[in-house]
């Protein structure tokens, strides 16, 4: 990346430098104007626009490289946040590690693009453009280098005021999302209870108090980019009315001895708005900076939040050998950045256990545990009478199944959901076992159905048959279920139930976690879970 | 095309005088700093000639010195008064936009209103508005100052120089600068459209793949899953590259145009200093012109490289008729005689009048949601009257008046318990401590300090049960004449649920009640049983 950087630079640096050769063929053109010889003038529109094209082309692949730059360096964090995440997790949000990735990652590439760039320019054109002026006078440079006062510090006074009205600006377009966002979350709320207009005036009134905040800081952010504007304006008349003067005959100093010609007056002239251009393309790019430094830092947060890494690697492997057992002893989970005590189990082959207690006690932590989802800080865990580790995990879990708390349907059709490895099997017989059959008939698509994020079209018991559905179709013979029967009428908590239980007939065991008497009374045994 | 105009017309109305003032100064800024170059080389030139003719002493170096300092100053000015205003003019476009979208979004029917909790379909909506954000001040307003700025130099050049060379410079930009515009935005609008699609895939697929990452694991489809994600993304930066490329090309062609501007208003130039009618100063002045001019240009092609995404959200949020039930349907002057509820299932007919309550059971997924979305009017329904009248037929708020529902998932906001409580109307502390004590919260609220106490997003805080009386508590200040209740003691207590219930009925004794319930069933307070 940082020689794509290097060339973007070098690309640009000489595209900025094809100025003065245009600047010096319109004066040359104009001049001869005057002396009332222009028989070469075709000789230096030639020049113009030979450099011009050279300028465009170069700033074109200059865009180019930098593009690809910025692209790199994107796709470099973008899959460093994939692995990551389904890797090991942090305690972020799902949809906070989506928007950073999918929505404020691309706000780094304006970073490089603009702000890069601004930056490599302004510290080398007007340097340059500076000393071709001081090689024709003196008075001209010292002109110029009054205008741009000390080039540091009148970036360090826009940008302290650009920042903060970037900053602000930002802020502002968040607040008002964020209150767009929930007003919109509320709606069927706000309707039902006759509130719209209620609400969209409270949201308009909310909206005029942040315009009005924002625009008095506006105001004065916008007056410290006034003084460049006044700055370069200043300059580029002074430079005018300095030339002018010299060429009158009326100043006769700053030209070192020679007189001061009209092509070079224009010649001047044309360059000084060059000068002060790199520093307002950095006025301008700053808040490309604010923004990149914004997702920078989100980026550096995530890199240094707490994360816990599965046991095993997660790849496809035999299932582990041996009859099915479990015992788990004196364990305690590694949560990130706590650790939770587990109560002590054994199952074997054939048995059901149920794991009761209050909400919070780490039922669902340890059956994370037992799947080998979450390492164990301390203590013991045996599965077919191996000690967990990574190199025997993914096999262990070759054998479970699990049946999650909250119904979840990826992006797919159901058909393709049911049998995750495309053995091809035929879901029907295990639909029916877990009395699901009628579930997909009464779908338009049946198998073809996208149920997608929020399980759209199913109610929870229908879905809570489906997963079952799926955990008999993958043939594995330990079922791990959390809550199978939370939120259900007693009508679907029972279907979800006999299912279950049609499972340990077949041999299965069946580890499930619960609050519900009826399902753990179903179950061979169950254990209380203290908080 | 119809959507962008709507919401153009939208945004400008949101602020007209403002933007008005906004547009006047980026012309003046515009034009100021094109004079100022103008005006210079004309100076220079003019000053040269005269020095060399030696009547250097005659010559008038106040007036245009003067006009110099002049332009120096009023640029500066100008552009000050143009970011503040048209930055105020583009605040409010904000507002109004995220006020007309509410407002769009308040009529749909229930099934998008229910989609409106799902994150994804919030996200998008943010994203659609924050691209239209751009659409004035990136491309309306430096627009409509382009044009405008080419009229006055051109009328300026005709006036100073020849109509031949304001012709020429006129021909040679404002043509092809449109056709190279018109190009970037069309070109942009596939890939930008491809895009947004992409990006959608991504942000469900890496959200999916975080929420069903034990599933993964366990059926070891992980690596196969990072691999499409990696997939994923590699198209969005496809598309991006397009655009970039697209936005490039651009300009490299807008920069070649201005150079080949300069080269005929220096070749013009020649001919009319050679012709002998145009004095050299009075060229210069167009050459300098051409070049400045260059100036209007670029804030363009970042706008129309956008416009492909601008485009595709405005056709998201304002494509489509919308719905103006509102004027359509005027409320009925007599309603004598008619139930307060008719509701005909399965061909027998239940009829609801004040004070009466009906407890309504059946399996999930029985349909139960479903009709009571229907009475309240959110879907469309058979067989079901509110005062003689079928629900789709009331003017929204003339139905809200009568009919008020709390759904099974409520939504509170963050903000504080009385600005949850007072999202219909304003009430009395007294009122709203009454309604609260109906529902058994007051202590609750009252140990988490008053009315005053504040609740996070989404009304994070307060705990599943009592966010739920927080809820109806709020349908029970509406005091509706008809109050429909979808699971009312989800993730209640028996105790409390009990408490609730019977504090609801003694609160609102003239108010048919109807409740969806899968507990209670036979709570004393429902008089009448409809199983579905």
């Amino acid at each position: 990346m940082s020689s794509y950087l290097g060339i973007a630079s070098a690309l640009s640096l000489i595209a900025g430098l094809m100025w003065p050769l245009q600047a010096a063929a319109v004066a040359w053109v104009v001049a001869a104007w005057v002396e009332g010889s222009s028989e070469h003038s075709a000789v230096a529109l030639l020049v113009f626009a030979a450099a011009a094209l050279l300028r465009a082309v170069l700033d074109y692949c200059a865009g180019g490289y930098l593009f690809k730059a910025a692209d790199i360096t994107i796709t470099r964090e973008r899959s460093a946040l994939i692995q990551r995440e389904a890797r090991a997790r942090s305690a972020h949000s799902s949809a906070e590690i989506a928007a950073l990735m999918v929505q404020k990652l691309p706000l780094l590439q304006p970073w490089i693009t603009r702000y890069y760039i601004a930056m490599v320019r302004v510290a080398v054109i007007p340097l340059v453009l500076a000393a071709l002026c001081f090689w024709l006078s003196w008075v001209a440079a010292l002109i110029l280098l009054i205008a741009g006062p000390l080039i540091p510090v009148f970036m360090v006074l826009v940008g302290m005021a650009a920042e903060s009205a970037s900053r602000k600006q930002m802020d502002e377009i968040g607040s008002m999302n964020a209150m767009l966002m929930e007003r919109l979350s509320a709606m069927l709320d706000i309707r039902l209870l006759g509130a719209v207009d209620r609400a969209l005036g409270d949201f308009s009134e909310r909206a005029e108090g942040l315009r009005l905040k924002t625009m008095a800081v506006l105001r004065i952010a916008f007056l410290s980019s006034a003084v460049l504007e006044l700055f370069s304006a200043i300059g580029v008349a002074m430079l005018a009315v300095f030339v002018g003067f010299t060429l009158l005959g009326a100043i006769n100093f700053g030209t070192w001895g020679n007189t001061l010609g009209l092509a070079e007056g224009l010649f001047i002239l044309l360059i000084a708005p060059e000068f002060f251009q790199p520093l307002r393309d950095l006025a301008a790019a700053w808040h490309d900076r604010a923004a990149g430094l914004s997702v920078a830092s989100e980026l550096e947060d995530l890199d240094a939040a707490e994360r816990v890494a599965f046991v095993g690697s997660g790849n496809a492997a035999q299932p582990l050998e041996g009859p099915l057992s479990i015992d788990l002893a004196a364990a305690v989970a590694a949560l990130p950045g706590k650790a939770l005590a587990l109560p002590d189990l054994a199952l074997s082959a054939g048995q059901s256990l149920a794991l009761m207690g209050p909400s919070g006690a780490g039922k669902s932590t340890t059956l994370a545990c037992i799947a080998g989802l979450l390492p164990l800080k301390e203590g013991r865990l045996m599965v077919c009478g191996q000690a967990l580790s990574d190199s025997n995990a993914d096999a262990w879990r070759a054998r479970i199944a699990l049946i999650p708390q909250t119904p979840q349907f990826p992006d797919q059709s159901l058909a393709e959901w049911l049998d995750p490895e495309g053995r091809g099997l035929d879901p029907w017989p295990a639909l029916r076992m877990a009395e699901a059959e009628a579930v997909v008939t009464g779908l338009a698509d049946a198998l073809q159905t996208r149920l997608g994020e929020s399980g759209g079209g199913v109610s929870g018991g229908e879905a809570r048959r489906l997963m079952i559905a799926r955990a008999i179709l993958s043939g594995r013979e330990l079922i791990i279920a959390d809550e199978p029967t939370a939120d259900l009428d007693p009508e679907s908590a029972a279907a979800v139930i006999r299912a279950l239980l049609r499972l340990q007939e077949q041999g299965h065991s069946l580890l499930v976690a619960t609050h519900d008497p009826a399902l753990a009374a179903a179950m061979d045994r169950a254990i209380e879970v203290a908080p | 095309m119809k959507a962008l105009i709507s919401v153009i017309a939208l945004l400008v109305a949101s602020a007209p005088k403002t933007l008005l003032r906004g547009a006047v100064l980026s012309v003046l800024t515009l034009l100021m700093g094109i004079a100022l170059l103008g005006l210079s080389g004309w100076f220079i030139t003019a000053t040269a000639m005269a020095g060399i003719a030696g009547i250097g002493i005659a010559f008038d170096v106040f007036r245009p010195s003067a006009g110099v300092r002049f332009l120096a100053l009023g640029r500066t000015a100008a552009r000050y008064g143009e970011r503040v205003l048209t930055h105020d003019a583009t605040l409010r476009a904000l507002a109004a936009l995220r006020v007309m979208l509410l407002r769009r979004q308040a009529q749909q029917g229930a099934k998008v209103l229910a989609s409106l909790r799902s994150e994804a379909v919030l996200t998008r909506i943010v994203s659609d508005v924050d691209a239209l954000d751009g659409l004035l001040l990136r491309l309306l307003l430096p627009g409509i100052a382009a044009v405008l700025t080419h009229l006055a130099v051109f009328l300026a050049l005709a006036w100073l120089v020849t109509w031949s060379l304001a012709t020429a410079v006129l021909l040679g930009y404002v043509p092809l600068a449109l056709i190279i515009l018109y190009c970037l935005a069309r070109r942009t609008q596939s890939p930008s459209a491809e895009l947004e699609l992409q990006q959608q895939s991504l942000r469900r697929a890496l959200i999916d793949t975080i929420r069903h990452r034990h599933s993964l694991i366990l059926s070891a489809g992980l690596a196969e899953r990072e691999a499409e994600l990696l997939a994923l993304d590699a198209q969005t930066r496809h598309s991006a590259q397009a655009l970039d490329r697209q936005e490039r090309g651009a300009g490299l062609l807008l920069s070649l145009l201005v150079a080949g501007v300069s080269v005929l208003a220096l070749f013009f130039g020649e001919r009319l200093v050679n012709a002998g009618g145009t004095g050299p100063a009075l060229a210069a002045i167009g050459v300098f012109v051409a070049l400045a001019l260059a100036e209007a240009l670029p804030p363009l092609r970042r706008g129309f490289a956008d416009f492909g995404r601008m485009y595709g959200a405005a056709q998201r949020i304002a494509g489509g008729a919308a719905r103006s039930a509102e004027t359509a349907l005027k409320a009925p002057s007599h309603v004598l005689n008619s139930a307060l509820l008719e509701l005909e299932v399965s061909s027998t007919t239940w009829r609801l009048e004040a004070g009466d309550s009906l407890a309504i059971t059946g399996s999930s997924g029985s349909g139960k949601t479903s009709l009571m979305l229907q009475i309240a009017g959110l879907l469309d329904s058979e067989g079901i009257t509110v005062l003689g009248r079928p629900p789709q037929q009331w003017p929204d708020s003339e139905l809200r008046r009568i009919v008020c529902m709390v759904p099974q998932r409520s939504a509170l906001i963050a903000g504080t318990i009385r600005e949850n409580l007072q999202l219909a109307q304003d009430a009395s502390d007294e009122a709203l401590w009454a309604a609260l004590q109906v529902v058994a919260l007051d202590q609750v609220i009252a140990e988490r300090g008053g009315l005053d106490a504040r609740l996070g997003e989404g009304g994070a805080g307060l705990s599943g049960g009592q966010a739920r009386r927080l809820a109806l508590a709020r349908a029970i200040l509406k005091r509706p004449q008809l109050l429909l209740l979808d699971e009312p003691s989800e993730g209640l207590d028996a105790e409390t649920a009990d408490r609730v219930l019977r504090g609801i009925r003694a609160a609102l004794p003239d108010t048919a009640i109807v409740a969806n319930l899968h507990r209670f069933v036979d709570h004393p307070i429902f008089e009448r049983h409809l199983a579905l």
